[in-house]
């Protein structure tokens, strides 16, 4: 019992960390993001690529190097089309999604590539007759650092001001002196260190990664931003958390019948769109790009 | 030399043209006022100036400085601040929050505390309520935060867009009295309305935009002489000098 609650917030985490990336970029951007799984898929083959070189100093090269990426595609895509409609963003993102993964296909080859990260994650700690796996300490505890590092920053610093604000309405924060370049860049940074932080939770787990490794966590992520509310980073969080939460506890209820565990988390979706249409936290002031 | 000059600008959004003819000149502490019906580019023109909507053809100077081509948020590090319709007041965030907003736009960054204490001074109301989420003020309060948030960057020229909009005639007399405020301490300010008569009574001079065009100056004292002020509003005689 006590391994299935731990398993269901350390997967909450993990979709919580995914889910405020893309909102980040939601919220000053108004661009959902689809190649935020390719970020998370640089991550995970930058950690399996210089793992050799030590623990530390892999995990720095993936967390600059999935940041490096966000901006590269901030720059080279999304800044030429600032003045563009929310559709056309969303079909260079899955461009720039599907560019990415053909072009890891073309230098790490479409089949996956396997290494051990961090074996000591997946042992178990025991405390009497309970068993718990230290994969789901170590998640928890990474995202409760990296929520409350992001809350920090978002909440008390001035940056953090301008992003909200951005978030809340563009147009009027640049009337008011917000450099949209530095808050948009900001927010591309912020999603790509989050992005790797997700890789590594996930290729210690699975300690193999493929060109479509991100795909998956991202469009259910997608799905936590949409359910928290868009333009609410603490909704994106929280919808995040909330789909990875419940993903986790249907997959251990459902038993034989988890093959079904998606049919119950969408019409869960549904259900609560239904009732809350703006999403947990609604961000009212959600305004389009001029 | 001017401290805003503008002539004609031309601006729109897309292919729509909305601003055909935009032409103002501004001198330092004057308060000029800009009226005309609805849809007449009243915004259009507040907003090309900001650098918030694309101007296509004419001239913006700011202190001899063209600013056509800049983005707002190097605009208003000039001294010029927009409060534009409807407030746009930062709703989720608090009252404080949305004050050091506006410091942001700042050209010193030095004494942005002091600066926010001397605005507070000019609305009173928001004194009591700086911790409050800025969404649950009254409509009146929200706009005085509005301007409030405006003043804390120091601008040089103030605009406001319709701060009449919505609010109760008592209130509108408050935030008025305001503006008379600002412009005795030496800030120069547009106001754009659609009450003419509230706008002609504290402007040293009002602009009537028609069509997209700035068709009329009107005086204070055009505000007893209805038949001109009709004419020019609405277009049923000569365009007027």
């Amino acid at each position: 019992m006590i391994q299935t609650i731990l398993d269901a917030l350390s997967y909450g985490g993990l979709y919580g960390l995914a889910a405020l990336g893309i909102g980040l970029v939601f919220g000053v951007m108004r661009l959902v993001n689809f190649a935020h799984g390719e970020l998370i898929a640089i991550g995970a083959y930058l950690l399996i690529v210089t793992i050799d070189l030590g623990l530390p100093i892999s995990i720095g090269i993936a967390v600059t190097g999935t940041a490096i990426l966000a901006l590269l595609m901030e720059f080279s895509v999304f800044k030429r089309l600032r003045l563009a409609e929310p559709s056309v963003l969303l079909i260079a993102s899955f461009g720039v999604s599907v560019f990415l993964q053909r072009l890891y296909e073309v230098i790490f080859g479409a089949l996956p590539l396997s290494g051990q990260i961090a074996p000591w994650m997946t042992g178990v700690i025991e405390f009497g007759d309970t068993t718990i796996t230290r994969g789901s300490v170590v998640t928890i505890g990474l995202a409760l650092v990296l929520l409350g590092g992001m809350w920090f920053f978002i909440e008390k610093t001035t940056l953090g001001l301008q992003i909200r604000a951005a978030s809340s309405d563009f147009h009027t924060a640049r009337l008011l002196g917000v450099r949209s370049n530095r808050v948009i860049g900001a927010a591309f940074v912020f999603s790509g260190v989050l992005a790797a932080a997700v890789a590594f939770v996930l290729v210690t787990q699975r300690g193999s990664v493929d060109p479509l490794f991100g795909v998956n966590i991202t469009i259910l992520a997608l799905v936590g931003t949409v359910i928290g509310g868009l333009g609410s980073l603490q909704g994106a969080a929280l919808g995040g958390f909330a789909v990875g939460t419940t993903i986790s506890l249907l997959n251990s209820f459902l038993g034989n019948y988890r093959i079904y565990t998606y049919t119950w988390l969408f019409i869960l979706v549904i259900i609560v769109l239904l009732v809350r249409p703006g999403g947990l936290i609604s961000n009212k002031a959600v305004k389009e790009r001029v | 030399m001017s401290l805003l000059n503008v002539k004609g600008l031309q601006a729109g959004y897309g292919k729509v043209h909305v601003l055909f003819d935009g032409n103002i000149n501004v001198e330092s502490g004057e308060l000029v006022g800009i009226v005309g019906p609805n849809g007449a580019g009243k915004s259009t023109f507040l907003g090309a100036i900001a650098g918030a909507v694309k101007a296509s053809h004419g001239t913006i100077e700011f202190e001899g400085e063209s600013i056509r081509s800049k983005n707002p948020e190097d605009i208003v590090r000039l001294g010029l601040a927009l409060v534009p319709e409807g407030r746009a007041i930062f709703t989720d965030l608090t009252v404080n929050e949305n004050l050091r907003l506006g410091l942001t736009g700042r050209r010193e960054k030095s004494g942005a505390q002091k600066a926010i204490e001397e605005v507070i001074d000019l609305f009173p109301v928001l004194t009591t309520h700086r911790n409050y989420q800025a969404g649950l003020l009254s409509g009146g309060q929200q706009q005085q935060l509005a301007i409030a948030r405006a003043l804390v960057s120091e601008p040089k020229l103030l605009m406001l867009d319709e701060p009449s909009l919505g609010l109760s005639p008592t209130v509108i007399q408050d935030v008025f009295g305001v503006l008379s405020r600002i412009q005795e301490k030496g800030t120069a300010i547009i106001v754009v309305e659609q009450r003419a008569h509230l706008v002609m009574s504290i402007a040293a001079r009002t602009l009537v935009i028609r069509e997209g065009q700035v068709r009329a100056t009107l005086s204070r004292e055009d505000t007893q002489d209805e038949a001109k002020l009709a004419a020019a509003y609405f277009g049923t005689g000569e365009d007027l000098e």
